[in-house]
Order: structure tokens, then C-alpha cells, then sequence
């Protein structure tokens, strides 16, 4: 045990994970120019692996992690619990912090956008970038059984297939970004829906990550004979494909990943001010009902003024306006790691003057001594 | 050293998500189910409904716009526009006039315009449909449907190639038929 604190607490591992994520700032921050924001951000900070070309290395993830445990090994030596290193602990104590609250923001924040009309309510947040294929079963009366299978599972070749599902799926392929293109020549009858008149054309990826058009052909097996066949679906395709399998109707949409919330948002009203004369916007506001267990309360949401329930927060983010009445779009954030690096930088704060007291007597002394 | 790597790889599992696959219900009264999303052939906003055909899909647009559309055909996109004007938003001749600047035709009189529209008819009232192609820039071609309404006009406008006109006239057609106030 001795030695296994030992190994993890050596304070190379810090000094080996924080230049390299040094190196994957600089890298990230090189990349988003040629890759856009959000695949930067993916491919350096939030994967496991980054690969430089055909070599993998160390995401951010995993930098982090090995930092987190290299810290936590490091405050079980025993030396270290001494008055004399109160700052030390503290100062330790505030990192460890953070990296928790990176942690949570990590695995458990999400971020999207809310878009409601005058007058229509919405329970659901869509998120900016994630897509999911919703596979969605619209026969049972009072509810729709939706299947959503996420980002993660969408690649060529891979087979989908759930308890829920009474059929299979077989990628063939998956696009980051493409356009239909109307087909020249007619195809065989195993192609279906999308696909049996337009086929979908691979395009290089967008720098800004929401000018992609994704889309995905796939094969259904085993849905019988009228559904078996190769489908195509593109995000913001008009049409949803449906298909039918043992007397019930399943939808299938491709679209950016939906999170239900237990509660819904009415748009009562959308109210925008100009500055008197000009154009500018001095202010947007909505009124909104938020609707709960059948209860009803007004609440305005404006700009700096967030609604903040259940863990999300929605800011007033933008609208729309057409004759018919306005829509509203509210940014929604839920962030469970919102507080930590303000409470671990105070703390930080905190045991850095600590040490420094601490060590202030011995600083003075050794100054007065050279001075003598 | 084994230790290490055991308890890295154990860090590793449980931080990885295994939700790729999720089930859940929704209840068909919950208002996701009355977006236009869940019905994507019809759409509609507060005032109006249509029936979008089956390859066209939903752009961005601008502010002016109702709604907008990329159309697919083998030559490329065309552009699909929707937008609802005030009164007679200029008016027939002089919308129909200016468009055909936009692409380099002569203007026409009223008598010709009128004598070169496509009648059609749909929920919300009768509209001239318009084929506006200048042979020698084919990547200009528009076809225009000017909707009066009671409460202003509707033009729909879809901007192509006139090679495939073939493949977007009879779709564009259906399109402008299906208009209807939102609810009916």
C-alpha cells in the first residue's frame, strides 16, 4: 500500500500531466482554426484518446484524471498533515476541487435550446451539436415509446439492434455532412423512402459544427418483407420515415438529442424594445408559464434575469419574429459544477496566503540575515 | 505497477457512458407531440399550414422569410422562399417585372403577365403561378406563386437551375395548392 501511495503521490505525474496539458491547449487552440470550435474542444479536452494523426496520446480526460489521482494519492502521505503545510493541504484541496467540478460539468452538464411560439408550450431541451436516431414506436394510444440511440453508436458498418426494437439496423454509412442529390438513374426496389430517388453525397465537414448537414443510410433486417430495405434520413428532413413491423408504426427520424424535462415552458408572450429612434435592441424578455404536476406560475425571463429550476437555467438567448407571432429561443444550461471554480480558486486562494504566512517568519529571517 | 494500470482501467470504466442506447416514454398530450417536428410533412406557423413535399428540407432562412427550403435536384440545391407581405406587397405586375430584371428578361405589360400565369387554387384562395427562365443563364431560372390573402400576400418563390425544371415544377405546384390557415 506504502508503495503504491508512493508511486501514485510522485509529484512527476503532476508535473508530467500539467505540461501536457499545456501541449493539448496549444494544440486545441491551434486546431479550432481548421476544425471549428466544437471538434477541437472534442477531440483534444473531452476524449479519452487524442490522436495526432496515427499516433494516440493522452486526451484531456485522461490528463485530468491521472491529475485528480496523482492529487488525492499525494494527500494520503503522512508527512504532508503537519501545521507547518496548512497552506499545502488547503492549496491541494482547492485544486481537488476544481477537477471535481470539471468532473461534473463533464459527465453531467448539458447544454441546448428551447424554442417556443406564442401561444405552444415545449417540455424538451434540443442540444446545439449532439444528434441521436429516435426510432420512435407511435402505436401504443397515450404514449410514444421512443428509442434514441446517440452520436456514440452512429458509424459505418454497426449493427443496432434493443429489446424495444423488433428489428434490426445495419448502418452502411453515417455522414457528418451531405447533401441529397436527386438520383440519375433508377435503383433497385430494396431501396426505400429517401433513399429510392435521392442519394446521399458525402461533403467535406464544416468548420462551424451547426452549418453540417448529417445524415445515415442503413439497412432494416428482419422487419418483413414491405419494411426490409435500405433507408436514408437527413437532419431536417421534412418527411420522417415510417415504417411498419408486426402491426405497429415506428418512426425514424435523425435529429440534434433530445432531454425531456419533467416540466414544461408556455410562451405567453415574446416582448422585444428598441432604443427610442434606432434599431438597437434595448431589451427581450418572454413570459413564460412554467407548468409542473398540472400547477401553473408565471415567471419573466429576461436578459441577466435566467429562470433557474430542477438544474437548468434558462437564459434569454434569441427569437424570431414572423407575422403570424414570435418564438422565442432560450439558451437552457443544467451544470452541476457551476459553483467549483469560484469556491476551489477561493480556497486556493486561501491556503496560498496560508503557506505563505506560514513560511513568512523564515523569509524574513533569512532577508534580515543577509542584510546583517 | 499491475495496480496502477488495474485501477486506471477501473477509473476508466465507470467515467465511460454507457447510455448509448436509450428507452423512454412520452405522453402523446405532452407538447413535444404538437410540434411541428413530430409531423414534419405539416407544417405550419401561427397563421398558416402546408404540406411540404417529401425531398425538400427546412434551411435557416432569414427574418423575412415564413419559411425556407433547400431543394434537392440533380444539378444542386434550389432555394424555396415563403414570405408574407402587407397589402398587395407592390403588387402582381410590378413583382413579376422586377423578378424578371433580377435574372435578365425584358419587363412585360400587365396583359402578358397575366396571360403567362399558371392558375392554381388552395385552401387559402386562387394564385397565379409563374415560369421564369432566361435561356442564357440557366442557374437563374425561378418559378414565382403570388397568393392573395384578406390579410396581404403570400409569395413563394423557388430559385433553380432550368434544367431540372422537370424534377421542382410539379412538387412546387403541390406545394403552393397545400397552403391553408394553421388549424384547418
Amino acid at each position: 500500500m506504502k508503495r503504491l501511495i508512493s508511486t501514485l503521490s510522485n509529484p512527476k505525474i503532476f508535473v508530467y500531466t500539467i505540461s501536457w496539458m499545456m501541449v493539448l491547449v496549444v494544440l486545441g487552440t491551434l486546431a479550432q482554426r481548421d476544425m471549428g470550435l466544437f471538434d477541437a474542444q472534442q477531440k483534444y479536452f473531452s476524449s479519452w484518446i487524442a490522436w495526432l494523426g496515427p499516433i494516440p496520446t493522452p486526451g484531456g480526460r485522461i490528463t485530468m484524471l491521472l491529475m485528480f489521482v496523482n492529487m488525492m494519492f499525494f494527500m494520503l502521505k503522512p508527512a504532508l498533515w503537519t501545521w507547518k503545510k496548512i497552506g499545502i493541504i488547503i492549496t491541494h484541496g482547492g485544486a481537488i476541487l476544481l477537477l471535481i467540478g470539471g468532473g461534473l460539468t463533464a459527465w453531467f452538464s448539458a447544454e441546448g435550446t428551447m424554442i417556443i411560439e406564442e401561444g405552444a408550450s415545449s417540455n424538451y431541451v434540443v442540444d446545439s451539436h449532439l444528434k441521436e436516431l429516435a426510432i420512435i414506436n407511435t402505436t401504443p394510444a397515450d404514449y410514444d415509446q421512443v428509442t434514441s440511440v446517440n452520436r456514440n453508436q452512429l458509424f459505418d458498418n454497426n449493427s443496432i439492434h434493443h429489446e424495444h426494437l423488433p428489428f434490426r439496423l445495419e448502418i452502411i454509412e453515417y455522414y457528418k455532412n451531405c447533401k441529397p442529390h436527386k438520383r440519375t438513374s433508377p435503383v433497385g426496389g430494396e431501396y426505400k423512402g429517401l433513399a429510392q430517388n435521392y442519394a446521399l453525397i458525402r461533403f467535406d465537414d464544416e468548420k462551424e459544427d451547426n452549418r453540417n448537414q448529417p445524415g445515415i443510410t442503413f439497412k432494416i433486417i428482419d422487419a418483413g418483407e414491405s419494411s426490409n430495405g435500405i433507408y436514408s434520413l437527413v437532419i431536417g428532413q421534412s418527411v420522417p420515415q415510417t415504417i411498419h413491423v408486426n402491426n405497429s408504426t415506428y418512426t425514424l427520424i435523425l435529429r440534434n438529442q433530445r432531454t425531456y424535462l419533467p416540466f414544461e415552458l408556455e410562451l405567453i408572450d415574446f416582448k422585444k424594445v428598441l432604443h427610442p429612434g434606432t434599431g438597437m435592441a434595448k431589451s427581450f424578455s418572454s413570459d413564460v408559464n412554467l407548468i409542473e404536476d398540472g400547477i401553473s406560475r408565471n415567471v419573466l425571463i429576461q436578459m441577466n434575469e435566467p429562470l433557474r429550476h430542477r438544474g437548468y437555467t434558462f437564459y434569454q438567448s434569441s427569437f424570431s419574429e414572423a407575422p403570424g407571432g414570435d418564438t422565442t429561443i432560450l439558451s437552457a444550461v443544467k451544470n452541476y459544477g457551476r459553483l467549483f471554480p469560484y469556491i476551489s480558486s477561493l480556497i486556493m486562494s486561501l491556503g496560498l496566503l496560508m503557506h505563505m504566512l506560514v513560511k513568512l517568519p523564515k523569509l524574513l529571517r533569512t532577508k534580515s540575515g543577509r542584510v546583517a | 505497477m499491475l495496480k496502477i494500470l488495474t485501477i486506471i482501467g477501473l477509473l476508466f470504466l465507470f467515467g465511460c457512458n454507457n447510455n448509448d442506447i436509450q428507452t423512454y416514454r412520452i405522453s402523446k398530450t405532452t407538447p413535444s407531440n404538437q410540434t411541428p417536428q413530430q409531423h414534419p410533412s405539416h407544417k405550419a406557423t401561427s397563421s398558416y399550414a402546408w404540406d411540404t413535399p417529401s425531398s425538400w428540407i427546412e434551411s435557416a432562412g432569414h427574418s423575412m422569410r415564413l419559411a425556407s427550403f433547400s431543394v434537392p435536384t440533380s444539378v444542386g440545391d434550389g432555394d424555396c422562399s415563403v414570405i408574407h407581405l402587407g397589402g398587395d406587397g407592390g403588387g402582381l405586375v410590378a413583382n413579376i417585372n422586377r423578378w424578371r430584371g433580377q435574372i435578365g428578361l425584358p419587363a412585360q405589360s400587365g396583359q402578358e403577365i397575366n396571360a403567362s400565369a399558371i392558375k392554381g387554387s388552395s385552401k387559402l384562395g386562387a394564385y397565379d403561378m409563374f415560369v421564369l427562365i432566361n435561356e442564357s443563364k440557366p442557374e437563374t431560372a425561378m418559378l414565382a406563386s403570388i397568393l392573395p390573402l384578406q390579410s396581404g400576400t403570400l409569395f413563394i418563390k423557388l430559385n433553380f437551375h432550368s434544367d431540372v425544371i422537370s424534377e421542382v415544377q410539379s412538387d412546387f405546384k403541390s406545394f403552393c395548392s397545400s397552403f391553408s390557415s394553421a388549424g384547418h
